[in-house]
């Protein structure tokens, strides 16, 4: 017959402690010198929680004044702490790392920006202390308009007539439609002079649109695509102009170009086929 | 290493300081109970609890025994670092702003604010005899300050008083003459904390004015300029390398009429001689009111403007910095 010591709880007994009180903690320290508490509590919904803190115990040599310090009674608000930290006061937050400030190209470019004698470069669009490719308006229409401006002259040629066209003569409507009818395939209406525009953001509006292409010259269709439901742009836009070289032009300048933080891709528009 | 967050106080932390031996700090916030916490473990030991209103300054002797802090109840009150208990109580005709101990701790110096009709003046009193005779016990020194009010304050050593005041003035009183010796206005606006390098030659100052700068102890010669985009509320200089830190952030007040990247609260880590960042530290989410280097240079210890005390040690890539 076995001794009663073996029996050191009944089955009964660990079923009145699983459904009511909570088991006592229990503390385990192991050869590495970590200690592991774990601790049984209810939460605020009356569930069980099981709370496992892990502490690295460690041996400090310190002077006599120090040692003595960490043997004195705790005074004050804190006179019914327990021995070690109070969880309420003390506690270990999230590991923060150190940034370290190592980069100095960016800090002297930025010099040059704040001190107008060191200024080694210079925008050609709005004559900031910073290379043309890094200005900060260069995402804007304006920049267009500034682009066409210092353009060789051989490439604006394009852009010259359209200007020379649009300050010159005046035509008729009627005798520009009949120019237009000359040029038009089947049908009324012109795609060659058309162009696509795509790698539009979403936030491209009509406006944008009209902005980015304005200078190129007269248009006589824009059409922007957009989602039915949002609105929103779906990335691509096909323009009408009236002539082929603003057109031309507008593909050159356009295709490439960087708009909204996206890279224009412009074309001819292909002819619909039926 | 992840910091330590002492929650203590229930206000903004007003000033903190490590003890000589650096296993103590001393937390002061403007609720009215000072704490003294372990630096090792972030244990609180306890609370000096007796002051009526914000606790302005708090100071430790060297020897770890003898505790000060002056308060806006207009009083100066000396407690027992080990018992947490009240010896004395200096009652003064306005708030105490600024009280330190001297180097050996047998004098102790507070100044009050210029409020009710009251000019700011300068005491200093014989602390050699610890009991409630120092109540009534008549100062050693008492100094008027004609110009402007005083707003942090150094022992160097226990001769000479570094005061640093409202208008950006520094200045360096002999206490046994009880005058002047020597004055520079380098700042231009207030002084709100000075620090000494740990061989005393130097100090450092963190002004209002957006800069940091560091002094010759004894000539008053700025050596050093450290540059920010807002006030700083205190710098320390670190015992063991050319580094300084430099805490700082608007004013509370002041919060919602800057833009929200004027208002960084991270401690800036300067290097001492080439005047440069090159770290920062995130932690807290409110300006930085007190900075302090743990003698052995290896944690630091930031209070802020949030009412956390936060004690960071280093880890190894600070120690293994190589400035080129």
């Amino acid at each position: 017959m076995p001794a009663l010591d073996d029996y050191k709880s009944s089955w009964a007994d660990e079923i009145e402690l699983e459904s009511g009180s909570l088991p006592p903690p229990t503390e385990e320290i192991d050869e590495n010198g970590v200690k592991t508490v774990t601790e049984y509590k209810l939460n605020k919904d009356d569930k069980k929680v099981k709370v496992v803190r892990t502490y690295k115990l460690q041996k400090l040599v310190v002077s006599k004044s120090i040692a003595h310090r960490r043997s004195l009674h705790k005074f004050g608000d804190s006179v019914n702490d327990e021995p070690g930290p109070n969880s309420q006061t003390t506690f270990v937050s999230e590991d923060i790392n150190m940034q370290l400030i190592t980069n100095k190209e960016e800090e002297r470019s930025n010099d040059t920006v704040l001190d107008p004698k060191n200024q080694f470069a210079k925008c050609r669009f709005c004559n900031g202390g910073h290379f043309t490719t890094n200005c900060p308006y260069r995402h804007t229409a304006a920049y267009i308009e500034k682009i066409l401006d210092t353009k060789p002259a051989a490439s604006t040629s394009a852009a010259e007539t359209t200007t020379s066209k649009s300050g010159g003569k005046y035509v008729p409507p009627f005798i520009k439609d009949q120019q237009n009818k000359n040029a038009a395939s089947k049908g009324g209406r012109d795609d060659t002079t058309a162009i696509r525009i795509s790698n539009l953001s979403e936030s491209t509006s009509d406006a944008d649109l009209e902005e980015l292409t304005n200078k190129f010259g007269r248009k006589s269709k824009m059409y922007l695509a957009k989602d039915k439901n949002t609105g929103l742009c779906k990335g691509f836009a096909y323009v009408h102009f009236y002539s082929k070289e603003d057109a031309a032009a507008a593909i050159e300048t356009l295709d490439g170009f960087g708009y909204d933080h996206l890279i224009l891709k412009a074309e001819w528009s292909k002819p619909q086929y039926n | 290493m992840r910091p330590l967050m002492l929650q203590g106080h229930e206000r903004s932390i007003t000033q903190i300081r490590y003890n000589r031996e650096g296993d103590l700090l001393f937390s002061s916030s403007k609720d009215s109970k000072p704490n003294v916490w372990f630096t090792i473990n972030g244990e609180r030991l306890g609370t000096y609890n007796g002051h009526q209103g914000a606790v302005w300054c708090i100071d430790v002797d060297w020897t770890s025994t003898k505790f000060i802090s002056g308060s806006g109840d207009m009083s100066l009150k000396l407690w027992s670092v080990e018992t947490g208990k009240n010896i004395a109580s200096i009652e003064s005709k306005s708030s105490v702003r600024c009280c330190n101990f001297s180097y050996s701790g047998n004098q102790a110096a507070y100044s009050t604010d210029r409020a009710m009709g009251q000019d700011c003046e300068l005491f200093i009193i014989d602390v050699r005899t610890m009991d409630s005779s120092l109540n009534d016990a008549q100062p050693i020194l008492r100094l008027p300050m004609k110009n402007s009010k005083i707003t942090s304050m150094l022992w160097f050593l226990d001769e000479t008083i570094i005061t640093g005041h409202e208008n950006g003035l520094v200045s360096i009183y002999d206490t046994r003459m009880g005058r002047e010796v020597n004055s520079v206005k380098e700042h231009t606006s207030v002084i709100q904390d000075m620090q000494l390098s740990r061989d005393m030659t130097m100090f450092v100052t963190a002004s209002k004015d957006c800069t940091a700068k560091l002094f010759d102890a004894d000539s008053l010669v700025c050596l050093k300029q450290y540059k920010t985009e807002r006030p700083v509320n205190s710098a320390a200089i670190s015992p063991i390398y050319d580094h300084v830190v430099l805490g700082g952030g608007q004013e509370a007040m002041d919060v919602t009429t800057t833009s929200t990247k004027a208002g960084k609260f991270d401690s800036r880590f300067f290097h001492l001689i080439y005047e440069e960042e090159f770290a920062r530290l995130k932690g807290h989410f409110g300006p930085i009111n007190s900075l302090a280097f743990h003698p052995d240079g290896k944690s630091y210890a930031s209070g802020g403007e949030d009412g956390f005390v936060r004690i960071q040690v280093f880890d190894q890539s600070y120690h293994e910095l190589v400035f080129e």
